[in-house]
């Protein structure tokens, strides 16, 4: 009997340990994602206020950059991993043109699929910290968490960690004053 | 850092590994580094070549490209393990040449206007804005950041001296760092471009 206490301690502490982001994901302050509404290769619109009401990952990134390229084969693990009713992945290509996408994607996270921001101006608005950037945005719209830089998602404290987020009776408190 | 030392002391380190020049037609390779203080920097020299692949094969117009091969572009990753926030500023940094004059930074204002003044597309400005360093970065902890610096080519070898605050109201301990014997295409033994990634 004495070890069901333990057990539960166990338990306890993993979840906190869970809701913890993991070092290099900072959390933000709850503002208001910036609209985000781009078509990809093959004209098909996304709007991110349409996805309300799951988790988003919004992904900014360039086939020219290095970290860019190490990190898109872990979101698309990490897309498997995490159905998208839970956690919507919306990749953004800043500034580049349909053939250096295509030719990127196609082999590097075939699975994946990007909008293209083509004049870079929709990745100005929402001002990441560099290339790449990923947002967590919550089911409310509200920017939650930023990657600082490259990330690798599927690693065990990543997926631990988004999957104790996007958990359904897990959404975020209302922001305070947002 | 070793007790005894003033952080100042011991941040004043200088670090020069650069390669000796390559003979012939091959390009020279030179990559200088620097660690301490919980800071890793990487500091490369871009060759014309490199410039001009890179931007050439991203759809730049050719006016735009010849504007960046005539200047010499510095690639600079760094890597922060520290607990307190270590700001990226360029503008706190000085590239001095061998004769300790100053080598005049070409920073985003002046990018800019060259832009505007080429009719460069907002697409390619956009890529050559992710490019470059940022005027100005709040290091947070684990936080890596990458990018080049455009400088006026010098004649011969020259040297960064970086500055870095530290603490989120800039208040902490300055840290510094010297990279000694850089140069650009033309500008002497040495050279320029290590093969690594472009910015990194």
């Amino acid at each position: 009997m004495r070890a069901i206490p333990a057990v539960i301690l166990l338990l306890a502490s993993w979840a906190v340990a869970a809701a913890e982001p993991p070092p290099g994901l900072i959390q933000l302050d709850g503002r208001p994602a910036p609209a985000l509404k781009l078509a990809d290769l093959d004209g098909r619109t996304t709007d991110l206020a349409a996805l309300r009401g799951r988790w988003v990952m919004v992904h900014f990134w360039a086939s020219w950059c290095g970290p860019c390229r190490r990190e898109m084969p872990t979101l698309e693990t990490l897309a498997r991993e995490i159905p998208a009713e839970r956690l919507g992945m919306v990749l953004v290509n800043t500034a580049e043109t349909d053939d250096e996408v295509f030719a990127f994607l196609t082999i590097v996270a075939p699975s994946l699929s990007t909008l293209m921001d083509r004049d870079g101006r929709v990745t100005e608005r929402w001002q990441p910290r560099g290339l790449p950037s990923s947002f967590l945005v919550d089911p409310d719209g509200r920017l939650r968490y930023l990657a600082l830089g490259g990330r690798q998602w599927d690693s065990l404290a990543y997926l631990d960690f988004l999957e104790f987020l996007t958990a359904r009776d897990s959404r975020p408190r209302p922001a305070g004053g947002q | 850092m070793p007790r005894g030392l003033s952080p100042i002391a011991f941040l004043i380190l200088c670090a020069s590994f650069a390669l000796p020049a390559a003979d012939g037609a091959a390009p020279a390779r030179e990559r200088a580094g620097y660690e301490g203080q919980g800071i890793t920097l990487s500091v490369s020299v871009r060759t014309p070549e490199q410039v001009v692949a890179f931007y050439s094969a991203r759809g730049f117009p050719e006016n735009a490209v010849r504007a960046l091969a005539e200047k010499c572009l510095v690639t600079v990753g760094m890597r922060h393990r520290r607990r307190d926030v270590v700001w990226l500023e360029p503008a706190r940094w000085r590239f001095v040449d061998a004769g300790g004059r100053e080598v005049r930074r070409l920073d985003r204002a002046y990018w800019a206007q060259r832009w505007e003044a080429l009719a460069v597309p907002a697409a390619s400005r956009a890529t050559f804005g992710w490019t470059q360093l940022p005027e100005s970065r709040d290091l947070l902890p684990g936080e890596p950041v990458g990018g080049n610096v455009v400088i006026e080519p010098p004649a011969g070898r020259f040297r960064l001296e970086l500055r870095f605050a530290t603490g989120a109201d800039k208040r902490g301990p300055a840290l510094r760092a010297v990279i000694e014997g850089l140069s650009c295409a033309g500008g002497g033994a040495g050279g320029a471009g290590d093969g690594g990634e472009f910015p990194p």
